[in-house]
């Protein structure tokens, strides 16, 4: 096989694999960033309900630190999704003040949890751990002043497990597709580069013939035709040149 | 001859192979993914569905507990809405008592929910006391069904239907990523055939080409070169061989008739003659013996710049889409400025050292070589983008971005050194084209690659990528030739003096080519493009990506028009024409964001953008040759040209400034009609400037 062949064919192998390896990892993180969405979307759901209780204490004039029923209110909700592994309200200087695990209560919080609820343009906030991921609502009073932080705490496992399941499903397909492509496209492109590698075989021929005085037995009908012709009728313009000067070398004795 | 598009004829084939070929692999890919994302997204969100439904009783079962009748509820219909709102997969809500009578209901009601309603064993679930859900296929909508049930008291069931199409809405996104992973794929497979195979075959068959027409004038002088063991390299080297033998039998014969001559006397002498006339008329002929160097144009070195500036450009522009998104989120208050400029402050700056750098390096570079600057640049280029990758905040991230600007200068500049080193007047422009193509496939590459990656792994695993790859242009330009080719004979270029810059910013002729065209060109630019369209769409709720797009619109459009552009406006010798029409088309864009807000109107404003500009660009510049020959003429070209290029890019640094204050002022879409309506001004004064006699095509520019 010719190397410009196999050099094509290479490209292809390459664009290829780039292009498969792109629509995999895009469909992969697509996949992942909806799952997460979902489940997040999920969570926050049950931590709209406790928004709304807060709310309604803080409507009737309760203080934020002293709403008595909140933790059981936590630990009701926790309850309502099998997901959900704890859930903390905490202050803005990151000290928890209400949690479905009493010794949580007065810890501080991870300073990327009072980060995340800072940046967030809207009242909605999450950050994403190793072994847990967090929903956080920005708890706010009627003069829309953020009096505290919900955090809900969610297992990464039911995400994580998701997205390894259809990674694997994709890639597989991702594979597959490539492996495909990989024994099409040669094909495809030997037969496209056909007339090219005639051309060149023409073209070579004809140089390998370069010093024959006689034209009939040249390959024809090649792009390079022309170029051929001229460079023949070049070197035979020199040869006889060469001739008439080694003739009257000769004659000369 | 060889056809001139012979090998392009060939790309184009071969691209549309393998963008077959890719196509269907995409197909294959996407379809599976369907699959994958059916499974897996529907239970999921039908769990969520179950959420949702299970607070939505709460709410009901709050209000009966008050005494409220269970079928007469109040805003039941307006708490829909309310889920809708925040749960577009959901397509329909519904309540219905223990007989399966819809007694509240919102959204598109599947064909066939009565009857599901009515089924004895969805009926059966108001007698549930656990947490149950139960999800059916009805229609074109999975309907999940929650019972509602007061202390065993069964009042009826909460249905919640999940528009079966969502995951088709989820896939259409990943869709238009595909697309322009397609577009993408088919500008980088040109790029890897011109990489891998085309430079070669093109130098070769150059190389070919040349040889032909070397000898039909005559010269049959020998190149001592390293032939390439592939086809074209095998056919040159029989090309050499036949040479040689030429150069063999003509030494010979010279010898020979020499020798004669030395030891020929009288009679003999004169037979001699006749021969020694035919080695006179050969000589006069033909050229024979060892070629000089200087003929080597070293085309196959020129085209090895290609695939390390594409890599290096490529890094740079992969940030484009979410540069100012990633400073909006390192954002420190700087007193005394405004958020709005603190985003756009490491873009004016990176313009800025680019700007005033470029004059000055372009001589540091000859001075170290092309190849040392290249990789100093490169170097430096790579830790900024690692430093960019680990900023901590602006502070530092200004420093890193000053340091990629600075790599990106001396490369820009070092690598267009080497081509103008490596080109003759007969190939400069061939060099340029090289030069430029690969800057203009990298823009297109460049941001929306950039966007989707910093969407999918975020921005600072994104300008990682960035550093990698400004590590493989390292790799390749250190494959680039160590020895330099500069001659004692070449001129040394030097950065344009003060004098010659005050001088020509009160030239009249050439501020008006400057300070109405080029300038208000690059403003639009930088401030539109790198500034308000990354920012815009992301405060919109659009992703980083949905911005690469964008800008890979703007970048399609130059690729496609600029060519056309530039070879219609040599032909018609109107170029001022084009500028003007160039820059009023660029003006109107913006305009459009008076029509509408909708994103529909933003991408006409890229694409009205890009076309103004594709028609504008080509013509500036040769304006100048064109219609400032007085001032060349005092002043030399590299003077006014530098002087031109240093207010371009000056227009370039003070793009995103103009945006940014205008954004304080008049918000985004107030800055993006306001900086169109400012070229939109300068294209109509550059047009009344123009119309005069004194501005018709000179002769001499033809």
């Amino acid at each position: 096989m010719g190397t410009i062949r196999v050099r094509f064919i290479i490209v292809a192998l390459v664009v290829s694999f780039f292009a498969v390896g792109m629509a995999a990892f895009l469909n992969y993180f697509k996949y992942k960033s909806t799952i997460s969405s979902i489940v997040r979307s999920r969570v926050l759901v049950i931590g709209r309900n406790i928004e709304n209780s807060v709310q309604a204490s803080l409507s009737v004039g309760m203080q934020f630190m002293e709403i008595g029923t909140m933790n059981a209110l936590l630990a009701r909700e926790r309850a309502a999704d099998r997901l959900i592994q704890g859930i903390d309200v905490f202050d803005h200087t990151g000290q928890v003040i209400y949690s479905t695990e009493r010794a949580r209560v007065g810890e501080k919080v991870p300073n990327v949890w009072t980060d995340a609820a800072a940046r967030s343009k809207t009242t909605e906030w999450g950050t994403e751990g190793a072994d847990e991921y967090v929903a956080g609502i920005s708890l706010k009073n009627n003069f829309d002043l953020t009096v505290g932080y919900l955090a809900l705490r969610y297992s990464s496992e039911e995400v994580e497990r998701a997205a390894k399941a259809a990674g694997r499903e994709i890639l597989l397909a991702s594979i597959f597709s490539f492996l495909g492509i990989a024994l099409v496209a040669p094909l495809a492109l030997i037969v496209v580069i056909r007339r090219f590698e005639r051309d060149l075989r023409a073209l070579e021929a004809a140089a390998s013939r370069l010093e024959d005085r006689n034209d009939a037995s040249l390959p024809a009908g090649s792009a390079f035709d022309t170029a051929i012709g001229n460079l023949r009728s070049s070197l035979r313009d020199a040869n006889s040149s060469l001739d008439d000067l080694r003739a009257r070398l000769d004659t000369a004795g | 001859m060889l056809e001139k598009n012979y090998l392009w004829r060939i790309y184009w084939r071969l691209a549309g192979v393998i963008m077959v070929c890719v196509v269907v692999a995409l197909a294959v890919v996407s379809y599976f993914s369907h699959h994958v994302f059916d499974q897996e997204l529907v239970p999921e969100t039908e769990q969520k569905a179950a959420t949702v439904g299970a607070s939505v009783r709460a709410l009901v079962l709050k209000a009966t507990s008050y005494g409220i009748d269970f079928s007469q509820l109040y805003g039941v219909e307006q708490t829909f809405a309310e889920v809708f709102e925040e749960n577009p997969e959901f397509a329909y809500m519904a309540i219905t008592n223990t007989d399966g009578n819809v007694l509240y209901t919102r959204g598109t009601e599947p064909i066939g929910a009565r009857t599901h309603f009515r089924n004895a064993v969805v009926l059966q679930m108001a007698h549930e006391t656990s947490e149950i859900s139960k999800a059916a296929r009805v229609g074109q909508q999975y309907i999940v069904s929650v019972p509602i049930n007061d202390n065993g008291k069964p009042l009826g069931i909460l249905h919640v239907g999940i528009d079966a199409a969502f995951v088709d809405h989820v896939l259409l996104e990943v869709l238009l990523d595909v697309v322009v992973v397609l577009v993408v794929s088919l500008f980088f497979t040109l790029e890897l055939l011109n990489f891998m195979a085309g430079a070669r075959l093109a130098s070769g068959l150059g190389e070919f080409a040349r040889q032909v027409d070397r000898m039909r004038a005559g010269d049959f002088t020998a190149t001592a070169r390293v032939r390439a063991n592939d086809e074209i390299g095998r056919l040159l080297r029989r090309i050499d061989s036949a040479i040689d033998h030429l150069n063999v039998r003509y030494e010979f014969l010279a010898g020979e008739l020499q020798d004669k001559l030395r030891t020929a006397t009288g009679a003999r002498r004169e037979a001699l003659k006749p021969a020694q006339q035919a080695f006179e008329t050969l000589s006069k002929r033909f050229r024979f013996g060892a070629a000089p160097e200087a003929a080597d144009l070293d085309e196959m070195n020129l085209n090895r710049i290609r695939a390390p500036l594409f890599a290096f450009i490529l890094a740079e522009e992969l940030t484009r889409s979410y540069l100012p998104s990633y400073v909006n989120q390192l954002l420190v208050t700087i007193p005394g400025i405004s958020p709005q400029v603190v985003i756009g402050l490491p873009i004016m700056l990176f313009m800025l050292i680019v700007a005033l750098g470029q004059p000055y390096l372009g001589s540091w570079s000859e001075r170290v070589g092309r190849r040392r600057a290249m990789l100093v640049g490169a170097i430096m280029a790579t830790v900024g983008f690692a430093g960019t990758a680990l900023a901590y905040n602006l502070y530092d991230l200004i420093l890193w971005r000053s340091l990629c600007a600075l790599g990106y200068a001396m490369v820009f500049v070092a690598a267009q050194g080497y081509v103008l080193d490596r080109t003759g007047q007969q190939n400069r422009a061939q060099g340029f084209a090289l030069f430029i193509g690969a800057i203009m496939v990298a823009t297109v590459c460049g941001p929306s690659i950039g966007g989707i990656l910093a969407d999918n792994i975020g921005y600072r695993a994104s300008f990682g990528v960035s550093a990698l790859m400004a590590l493989v242009s390292i790799l390749a330009i250190n494959r680039l030739p160590t020895v330099e080719i500069r001659t004692a004979a070449m001129k040394p270029t030097r950065g344009p003096r003060m004098r010659e810059i005050m001088a020509l910013l009160v030239n009249r002729r050439f501020m008006t080519l400057t300070g109405l065209a080029a300038m208000p060109a690059k403003i639009i630019l930088t401030g539109v493009c790198f500034y308000l369209v990354p920012l815009y769409i992301v405060s919109i709720g659009n992703t980083s990506a949905m911005a690469g797009r964008m800008l890979m619109v703007y970048a399609v459009m130059m690729v496609l028009i600029v060519p056309l552009s530039a070879s219609l406006s040599d032909a018609t010798m109107r170029r001022d024409r084009y500028v003007s029409v160039g820059l009023i088309i660029s003006g109107l864009s913006g305009l459009l964001l008076l029509l509408s807000e909708s994103f529909l109107v933003l991408f006409g404003v890229v694409f009205l953008l890009g076309l103004g500009q594709a028609l504008s660009i080509a013509a500036q510049s040769a304006l100048v040759a064109e219609h400032c020959q007085d001032e060349i003429r005092i002043y030399g070209n590299d003077a006014v040209y530098g002087v031109y290029r240093l207010l371009e890019r000056l227009g370039n640094a003070l793009g995103p400034l103009i945006a940014s204050l205008l954004v304080i002022v008049w918000g985004y879409q107030g800055a993006f009609v306001a900086i169109s309506a400012l070229v939109l001004f300068c294209g109509i004064a550059f047009t009344v400037a123009t119309h005069g006699s004194d501005w018709q095509p000179a002769a001499v520019a033809q």
